[in-house]
């Protein structure tokens, strides 16, 4: 007997270590001492900060003949200086275009200002965008900014996009069909949760809180347990996304209780409707122009999710901000700043502020 | 010390007869088979396997189970398109969705759209009920209470609160469990979620009081009986109706420790009460989610139970002014 | 004195582990012994710093008193008094009341001549609790990570340690406590219920032998494990219940970071499905 049973629970126990982190711990408390409020992380896991890339050459003093003045067919940086212009256009080159093919991935090399290719009306509108995330955005992007390396990494397409899922081929049938949920997916963190919130929640506008707010029923909240289980979905991926856990944001005594959650809640609150509008007004309003091989596969092109920029960290690229080197992405600010960007107080850099009692 | 024996198994086994039983009442089937012996179960507890009395309500009852069994298996077996190694792979996250919200609580829903789930959830209540009904009757053949089934009702009460009064009440078979390992998981989390904290609810605290305090009874419990073994503790039956040393040294064990015990009787009520109370309190408190209180933490906000942490400062950013919605 | 009718024949001297005769005797119904007079200190101090700490808070509500660990930031060493000093001080105070209560069971036993099972048992519930609050934060690196004392502050550390996990209840040993804990309340109901069945039977029929008992099991559901058998069955799933939540409790952090549902991803990778 023993002879069997102590290589198998020897080989059992290997196998569960092995499902283990045995790896140093880092603790972070994020909220009132004893609340459980924490971040622990395996050290080893800890993402390391992409690399910056260096500027292809030093930015170029502001000043002398415009863009407009210069080139053909210009027709969102127009005001911008050649010099800059030029800067943006070598940036762009080392951000986005594959290195085979550089500025020709976008233009027509024999004439640099046809539109013919589509890479280039996609480049314009996501200019416009960029512009729009670090303008009216600014709640959710601060005054780090995004640029187009934020998302692009050096690839022509985000490595971290989503599209509209297949779905089932038999639908109104049994078979193959899950009903959108229990599939591991790494999109809800291998839960067996509603495993496509994208289309819901980032393309669609449903509400995502689900709790209601008052302590009785009432018909005018009326949500099924269903709809929180996607809702339960989407905050998974949100927390993949960033390489955090629920208490990031959330005391979950009460997860809609606002007075309870961290800024960072706040933050979110402004990027997924940044999200929102950057899928609706910049990528899907591009559905013509996008080639079916850009597509996904009900057709829709590849749209934004938290991942897209955060990759796995809180702070995408480690909080560093590039967009000292490209200043004309700022963008406008709009006249007025949206209301509740300054209303996310600075008691999260200082958990020990929310520590004190009286 | 350490060698000593501890009455943790049993050393040695006898072997006789087999017990066939007491005689039923007339109008009874037979019990099935001799019954055998199993080495293993004699260590623990009785060696005797079988025989067992199954009858016409055992078999509408295992029929019924085998039924909701297989559709459920089945309709999980389909959801990965018939491909055995998929359905091993990905059976924990697998599921048997009851019908989505749009709905409602609509008797007849297509098959594949919950119909299948309703299907398993009725053949799985009548398996349920008529088990019960069996445990009731078996007692009563053998002139024994109905003890067993009155604890057993309450374990079914809860199943069916959860998988059927509560979403009459609610009108929508959405929110009943799915059948599936993680997915009744995520069900589990998400209901509390939905319902803003189901750790303020006071119903789900007593239940969990209950079954928490069902384990410590079962310990204490379960260790007296075996620490006075030695004087023939287990026989708990002889103990009530004529206490000897054994429940003597049990009673005075507790008594010096804690001041208070029970008897030989009353720990089995103590027992039966806790471990019924567990599923009773549970499906109350299932019940009174979303019918009566919609977020129990700004319930227990109301009612002054829930404590308050320093404010963080951060506001809804939707109840400003001009913020996007 | 309240002795029982029987009791004063098993009032005898000896049995005891620690201070021979000087604390052998009884209060009221209480046996003393040198563990009782260990436990009452440990009690009352931990209880007196329990309600001084709560006079330092804002309430009186007994479901709102909480005491809270100190912050992490203070690792493994000692807090100021008001900022999770007392909590620190009213750990070791039950851990000692806990530990004097198990050894003064375990004299107890020795007094009565009966086996240590109940001590032995009684070390689940403290192992448990150990876990919780000394060797997980020990683990963790900071005392800070264990839960607060109040009956609803408790439950918000569980909520918000659970959701560090993103979905607690995909962890393995947490699984298999709740397990545990279902089943050890169906198997009580059972025992319970059989026994009060054989004495409490219908009008006119006489109190039955545990042979129907065994004769109900093995007629309903094929099996009955016997008088004997259920206290063992019973305490071995009682036991197993806390013995896992403290396993469960004590991998989360030290041996597992990332949710819970991202653990079985060993069980998708494994070499056998292609």
């Amino acid at each position: 007997m023993t002879r069997i049973i102590t290589p198998l629970a020897a080989g059992a126990a290997l196998l569960l270590l092995g499902g283990c982190e045995l790896g140093a711990k880092q603790s972070t408390q994020t909220g009132f001492r004893g609340a459980g409020l924490e971040q622990i992380v395996d050290v080893s896991e800890i993402k390391e900060a992409a690399e910056i890339p260096a500027a292809p050459y030093p930015l170029p003093p502001d000043g002398g003949p415009t863009a407009g003045q210069s080139y053909q067919n210009i027709k969102v940086l127009s005001g911008l200086s050649k010099e800059r212009f030029d800067h943006l256009m070598a940036e762009m080159n080392q951000w986005v275009a594959p290195p085979a093919q550089g500025c020709s991935y976008c233009h027509n090399p024999e004439n640099m200002a046809s539109d013919e290719k589509y890479t280039k009306i996609v480049a314009r509108r996501m200019l416009q965008m960029t512009q729009t995330v670090n303008s009216r955005w600014a709640s959710h992007v601060k005054q780090t900014g995004v640029t187009c390396y934020t998302c692009h990494r050096g690839n022509p397409v985000p490595e971290y996009k989503w599209a509209i899922a297949e779905g089932t081929p038999t639908p109104g049938t049994i078979l193959r069909n899950k009903h959108g949920q229990n599939t591991p997916n790494q999109n809800v963190g291998y839960a067996s949760l509603p495993y496509d919130p994208f289309a819901t929640y980032l393309a669609g506008r449903s509400q995502i809180r689900v709790a209601s707010s008052s302590a009785f029923p009432s018909s005018k909240h009326i949500v099924s347990i269903k709809d929180a289980e996607k809702s339960y979905g989407l905050m998974m991926h949100v927390s993949g996304a960033l390489g955090v856990n629920c208490t990031y944001c959330h005391n979950s005594q009460s997860f809609r209780a606002w007075n309870l959650s961290s800024a960072q809640r706040g933050t979110a609150y402004y990027g997924i409707r940044m999200v929102r509008n950057i899928n609706e007004d910049y990528i899907t309003s591009l559905q013509s122009v996008f080639p079916a091989y850009r597509k996904g596969p009900r057709g829709d092109p590849y749209k934004v999710n938290c991942t897209t920029c955060h990759q796995g960290v809180s702070k995408p690229l480690g909080g560093v901000s590039m967009i000292a080197e490209a200043p004309v992405l700022r963008g406008v600010a709009p006249a007025e700043t949206p209301a509740g960007a300054a209303a996310v107080p600075a008691a999260f850099a200082k958990p020990a502020a929310m520590t004190g009692r009286k | 010390m350490m060698a000593r024996y501890q009455n943790i198994f049993t050393q040695v086994q006898l072997r006789g007869p087999l017990e066939a039983g007491p005689l039923l009442p007339p109008g009874s089937f037979r019990r099935l088979g001799q019954g055998s012996y199993n080495y293993w179960a004699g260590k623990l507890g009785a060696a005797q396997l079988g025989p067992i009395y199954l009858g016409r309500l055992g078999i509408a009852s295992l029929i019924c189970a085998f039924t909701a069994f297989e559709i459920i298996g089945l309709n999980m077996f389909a959801s990965v398109g018939w491909d055995p190694v998929q359905f091993v792979r990905q059976l924990p996250w697998l599921a048997l969705e009851p019908p989505g919200p749009q709905w409602g609580f609509q008797l007849f829903v297509p098959l594949a759209e919950g119909g299948w789930w309703q299907m398993a959830g009725f053949f799985m209540s009548t398996s349920l009920i008529l088990w019960w009904v069996r445990t009731f009757a078996r007692a009563r053949a053998l002139g024994m209470g109905t003890h067993i089934a009155w604890a057993f009702g309450a374990g079914i009460l809860l199943i069916l609160t959860l998988g059927f009064i509560r979403p009459l009440l609610m009108q929508s078979w959405a929110e009943a469990v799915p059948f599936g390992i993680f997915p009744h998981l995520d069900w589990t989390a998400a209901f509390s979620i939905r319902y803003g904290n189901l750790f303020y609810n006071p119903f789900h605290c007593l239940s969990i009081a209950f079954l928490y305090g069902s384990t410590m009874l079962f310990a204490m419990h379960g260790a007296t009986i075996l620490a006075t073994g030695r004087y023939g503790s287990e026989r708990e039956i002889e103990q009530i109706i004529d206490r000897g040393t054994a429940f003597e040294r049990g009673a005075l064990f507790w008594r010096w420790t804690m001041g208070f015990n029970a008897t030989a009787e009353s720990i089995h009520r103590w027992a039966w009460w806790f471990a019924v109370l567990t599923p009773l309190t549970g499906a109350i408190g299932i019940l009174l989610t979303g019918t009566v209180v919609d977020n129990w933490y700004l319930w227990a906000v109301l009612h002054g139970y829930a404590p308050s942490y320093p404010s963080t400062g951060v506001v809804d950013p939707a109840s400003l002014p001009g913020a996007p919605q | 004195m309240a002795l029982l009718s029987f009791e004063r024949k098993y009032r005898v001297r000896g049995g005891t582990l620690i201070g021979g005769d000087l604390f052998d005797f009884w209060v009221g119904p209480f046996y003393v012994g040198f563990f009782g007079v260990t436990t009452a200190i440990c009690a009352s101090l931990g209880t007196a710093l329990i309600f001084y700490a709560a006079s330092l808070g804002d309430t009186w509500n007994p479901w709102l008193i909480s005491i809270a660990p100190p912050d992490i930031s203070y690792g493994l060493g000692l807090a100021p008094l008001r900022e999770g000093g007392f909590y620190q001080i009213i750990t070791i105070c039950a851990i000692g009341a806990f530990v004097s209560w198990a050894l003064r069971q375990a004299e107890i036993c020795r007094k009565l001549g009966i086996g240590y099972h109940v001590p032995f048992a009684f070390g689940f519930a403290i192992f448990a609790y150990v876990s919780l609050v000394v060797i997980r934060p020990w683990l963790l690196g900071a005392w800070g990570f264990g839960f607060p004392y109040g009956i609803f502050s408790h439950l918000d550390w569980v909520s918000n340690t659970g959701y560090q996990y993103l979905h607690f209840h995909y962890n393995p040993a947490h699984m298999i406590a709740v397990s545990f804990f279902f089943v050890t309340g169906g198997a009580l109901a059972f025992h319970g219920a059989l026994v009060l069945s054989a004495v409490n039977v219908a009008p006119g029929e006489t109190v039955k032998s545990p042979e129907y008992e065994d004769a109900f099991f093995r007629d309903t559901i094929g099996y009955s494990i016997g008088t004997l058998g259920i206290h063992r069955l019973g305490l071995f799933l009682a036991l197993s219940a806390g013995f896992w939540s403290a396993v469960c409790i004590i991998i989360s952090g030290p041996l597992w970071t990332r949710g819970w549902p991202e653990w079985w991803t060993w069980w998708l990778n494994l070499p056998i499905w292609s």
